[in-house]
C-alpha cells in the first residue's frame, strides 16, 4: 500500500512540475543526487553561463536506476508517456529494448551537434539502433582493476607485476595475499555479478551470439567459470551474498585486496579513508595473458516522447554531454563522473593525479582504457542471464558438474525469452 | 402534505444503507475488482508490455508454468515456509495467549506490547535489521563464536538451509505477537464460568486448555490459520530484502519470483507475471476452502 502511494505521490509531483514548467526549462529524472545529479547540475550551469541566461533543468532525483527503469516500463505498458520527464537517465543496457518496445517513446539525437566520434566507440554500440543515436552519453563505464599496493608488496608483489597477467598467475599472487594478509584479492556479488562477463569481455566474447544465449559450448566462458570456483575455494575470490554484501561488506568491510568493476565503484572504495594512497589501478587480466579492457554500467541521457521542446533538449545535451569540457571537468570535480567523450577526457583536470589512488591520475589511465574497449553483442535479457549464471555459479560452488549447471542457466534463459515470443 | 410521496422508514434506511455503501463498494470494484479482471485479460497474453497480443493457444502462459523450474522450486520453497512456519507461529500465539490471559500475571500489558510490537515494525527495514544480524561478520556470528560454539563464521544467508532457516525465524519474530492479539482478544469472549465448571469437574491445567479453550477458539484459529496461508503464500518482501532469493533461488518465493517476471529484470514479461498471480490466487483459494471445512464446528 505504501509503495502505491508513493507513486501516486510521485506521479502528482511530476504532473506539478510539468505544468509549472517554464519554456526554457527543461524536466530531467536521474536517481544518485552526489554522482549523476552533479553531473547535471554541471551542465546546467554551463549551458546557463555560455549559452542562455534563462535555461534551467528542474532535476527530479529517484532512489535508484530501477526507479527510472520502472517508471518507463509502466509508461511503456500503459501507452501514457504524460508522466516521463523530458529526459531521462538510466542504464545504457536498456535502451535498445526500450526503443523495441516502447518506439514513441523516445526522439532521436539526430540533427543534434554532436561530434560522435569523439565519443568512445564502445559507449555508442549501447545506445546506437540501426544507425541511429538515442543516448547522449553521462558517465562511462570502463572497469579498472584496483590493487592495495601495500598488500600486493607484502606478499612480494608490485602493481606493474599484475598487468597483463593471466587469470592463472592472479590465482597465484591471490593465494600468496591470502596466505601473507588473510585478505582476499577479490569479491564478487554470488547473487549476479557481472564479473564473468566483464573478464569474457576483456577476451573479445560475448555471452551472446545472434540474440540467443551464448552459454553451452562458450569454451572461453566455461574456463573464466572453473577459474572463478577456483579462486573461491582458495579464499582468493569472495562470494558476497548479494549486492550490498559485496559494497558494505567486502569493500567497505575491507575485506579485499582488490576491486574489478566499473569506474563507477570508486566512490564505494573511497569510503574506507584509512587506505588513502595505498590503492593503485591498471587494466584487467585476461585468461591467456596481455592487458584486457572491458566496460561495465554507465548511463545515459535519452529524450522522451513527452519532452515539449525537443530542439532545446537536443541544443543542450549536444553543447554539454556532446564534449564540453567545462561540463565533464564539474562533473568530474564534484560528481567523480568520468566522461565518455575522448577530448574531454584530456583536459588538465583529468591529468590530474588521485590522492586516495597513490597520485595516480586515474581519471586519464581510466579514459585512455575506455578507447581501448572491444564491444561485443548484448542483449536486453542481459540482467535475466545474469541472474541464471549467479545461480549456476553458486550451485557449481556446492559441487554441482559445471556443464550441467551452464546448461540449466541457458535453458533457464532461453525459457524466459521464449515466454516473450524469442 | 401527501405521506405517499416520501419515503417510509424502512426504504429510508434502506436508502442511507446503500449511500453508506455505494462509494466503498465502486472504490473496491474500481480499485480491485477491475484491475482482476484486466490481470486475467493480461494473463492470456503474450510478448513485450507494449506490444501485447494474444497467446496461442490462449493458455500458454499457464501450460508452460509446468517446465518452469525456478516457478517450481519458488513453489516449493513457499509451500515449505508454509508447513514449518504458520503451524510453529499458530501455536506458539496460542500459548502466549493463554499464559499472557492470566489475570494474576503482572506487567501483563507491558508483556501484550512487548510481544505485539514487532508488527509495528515496517517489513523492509525488519528484514534489513535480520540481514545485518546474520550477516557474515554480524552479531549472531559474534555471539556464537564468542560462546564458542562454532569455530569460523557461518555464512547464514549464504547456505541454502541456514538461508531458510532465517526467513523462518524472521517470520516468526514478526507475525507471532500479532496472532498472539486475536487468540486474545478470542480469549476474553470465553465466560470464566466455563472454567470454574471445568475445574469443579475436576480438569487440570492442560485438559482445560485442551478440551475447553481450543475448542471455544476455534473460530479464531480458523480465522488466523486462512490470514497466515494467505500471508505466507504471497510472501514477498523477506525474500527480496532478506535474501535475495538466493543463494542459487533456495530461499526465493512465488510472489518474489512474480515481481522478477513482472519488473525485476528489465524485460517486463506481464502476462506471464498475470498468468503466475492468479495460480497463487487460486492456491489461497483452494487453501482457505479446506481450513474452513476443516475448521467447521456444525456437525
Amino acid at each position: 500500500m505504501t509503495k502505491k502511494l508513493l507513486a501516486l505521490i510521485m506521479a502528482l509531483c511530476l504532473v506539478l512540475a510539468a505544468t509549472s514548467a517554464l519554456a526554457e526549462t527543461l524536466t530531467v529524472t536521474a536517481w544518485d543526487n552526489n554522482f549523476n545529479g552533479n553531473a547535471l547540475r554541471a551542465a546546467e550551469a554551463d549551458y546557463k553561463a555560455n549559452v542562455d541566461p534563462d535555461f534551467a533543468l528542474d532535476i527530479t532525483i529517484g532512489s535508484g536506476s530501477s526507479d527510472v527503469e520502472n517508471a518507463v516500463t509502466n509508461a511503456g505498458s500503459s501507452g501514457d508517456y504524460s508522466l516521463l520527464s523530458d529526459i531521462v537517465l538510466f542504464q545504457d543496457r536498456y535502451i535498445k529494448n526500450f526503443v523495441e518496445n516502447y518506439p514513441d517513446a523516445w526522439v532521436s539525437l539526430e540533427g543534434a551537434d554532436i561530434n560522435w566520434d569523439d565519443i568512445t566507440a564502445v559507449k555508442q554500440s549501447y545506445s546506437t539502433i540501426d544507425g541511429v543515436h538515442y543516448g547522449a552519453p553521462v558517465d562511462n563505464g570502463t572497469v579498472i582493476t584496483a590493487y592495495r599496493v601495500d598488500l600486493l608488496q607484502e606478499a612480494g608483489y608490485t602493481i606493474e607485476d599484475m598487468k597483463g597477467i593471466t587469470w592463472d598467475k592472479f590465482l597465484e599472487v591471490g593465494k600468496a595475499v591470502y596466505a601473507k594478509t588473510g585478505k582476499a584479492l577479490l569479491s564478487m556479488d554470488g547473487s549476479g555479478n557481472d564479473l564473468p562477463y566483464m573478464m569474457l569481455q576483456a577476451e573479445g566474447v560475448s555471452l551472446w551470439k545472434d540474440g540467443k544465449p551464448f552459454v553451452v559450448g562458450n569454451e572461453k566462458l566455461k574456463r573464466v567459470i572453473e577459474i572463478l570456483t577456483e579462486m573461491e575455494k582458495e579464499h582468493v575470490l569472495i562470494l558476497a551474498n548479494d549486492w550490498t554484501g559485496y559494497t558494505n561488506e567486502t569493500i567497505v568491510g575491507d575485506q579485499v585486496a582488490g576491486v574489478i568493476n566499473g569506474n563507477w565503484i570508486i566512490p564505494t572504495m573511497t569510503q574506507v579513508t584509512e587506505n588513502t594512497g595505498k590503492w593503485q589501478i591498471t587494466s584487467m587480466p585476461t585468461l591467456d595473458g596481455g592487458e584486457g579492457y572491458a566496460t561495465n554500467g554507465g548511463s545515459s541521457l535519452y529524450i522522451t516522447g513527452n519532452c515539449k521542446n525537443v530542439e532545446l533538449a537536443k541544443k543542450f545535451l549536444a553543447y554539454t554531454f556532446g564534449g564540453s569540457k567545462q561540463t565533464y571537468d564539474e562533473a568530474l570535480r564534484t560528481g567523480g563522473v568520468v566522461t565518455c567523450s575522448i577530448s574531454a577526457g584530456q583536459s588538465e583536470v583529468y591529468g590530474e593525479g588521485v590522492a586516495f589512488f597513490n597520485n595516480q591520475p586515474i581519471y586519464k589511465d581510466i579514459t585512455e582504457m575506455g578507447s581501448k574497449i572491444i564491444p561485443v553483442e548484448e542483449s536486453p535479457f542481459h540482467y535475466v542471464l545474469r541472474g541464471y549464471l549467479g545461480v549456476a555459479m553458486q550451485q557449481i560452488k556446492d559441487g554441482a558438474d559445471i556443464d550441467t549447471a551452464l546448461k540449466e542457466a541457458e535453458d533457464a534463459c532461453l525459457f524466459y525469452m521464449e515466454g516473450m515470443g524469442y | 402534505m401527501n405521506k405517499k410521496r416520501g419515503f417510509g422508514l424502512l426504504a429510508k434506511q434502506k436508502a442511507a444503507g446503500w449511500a453508506f455503501l455505494t462509494p466503498a463498494s465502486l472504490l473496491i470494484f474500481a480499485m480491485s475488482f477491475y484491475p482482476m479482471v484486466r490481470a486475467f485479460i493480461t494473463s492470456l497474453q503474450t510478448g513485450p508490455a507494449a506490444k501485447l497480443k494474444w497467446a496461442e493457444p490462449i493458455f500458454k502462459n499457464y501450460t508452460r508454468m509446468v517446465n518452469d523450474k525456478v516457478f517450481l522450486t519458488a513453489m516449493g520453497n513457499t509451500f515449505l515456509y508454509l508447513a514449518i512456519q504458520v503451524p510453529i507461529m499458530l501455536i506458539l500465539a496460542i500459548l502466549l495467549a493463554q499464559l499472557l490471559n492470566n489475570k494474576d500475571l503482572k506487567f501483563r500489558g507491558l508483556y501484550r506490547t512487548l510481544i505485539f510490537l514487532p508488527c509495528a515494525t515496517s517489513l523492509v527495514s525488519y528484514s534489513l535489521i535480520f540481514k545485518t544480524l546474520f550477516a557474515r561478520e554480524g552479531l549472531i556470528n559474534s555471539i556464537l563464536m564468542g560462546l564458542g560454539i562454532i569455530q569460523e563464521n557461518v555464512n547464514w544467508l549464504g547456505t541454502s538451509t541456514t538461508a531458510k532457516a532465517v526467513i523462518i525465524i524472521a517470520l516468526l519474530w514478526r507475525w507471532t505477537g500479532y496472532n498472539m492479539v486475536f487468540f486474545l482478544a478470542g480469549l476474553q469472549n470465553i465466560e470464566y464460568s466455563v472454567y470454574e465448571a471445568a475445574s469443579i469437574d475436576g480438569a487440570n491445567g492442560w485438559k482445560t486448555f485442551w478440551h475447553v479453550t481450543v475448542p471455544l477458539l476455534r473460530p479464531v484459529i480458523v480465522m488466523t490459520g486462512i490470514m497466515s496461508i494467505n500471508g505466507t503464500l504471497q510472501l514477498f518482501d523477506e525474500s527480496v530484502n532478506l535474501t535475495s532469493g538466493g543463494p542459487a533461488n533456495a530461499t526465493i518465493t512465488m510472489s518474489h519470483y512474480i515481481y522478477n517476471n513482472a519488473l525485476g529484470q528489465g524485460v517486463a514479461n506481464f502476462g506471464y507475471a498475470s498468468a503466475l498471480s492468479f495460480i497463487v490466487f487460486i492456491l489461497v483459494g483452494i487453501l482457505a476452502f479446506i481450513n474452513l471445512k476443516v475448521g467447521d464446528t456444525r456437525d
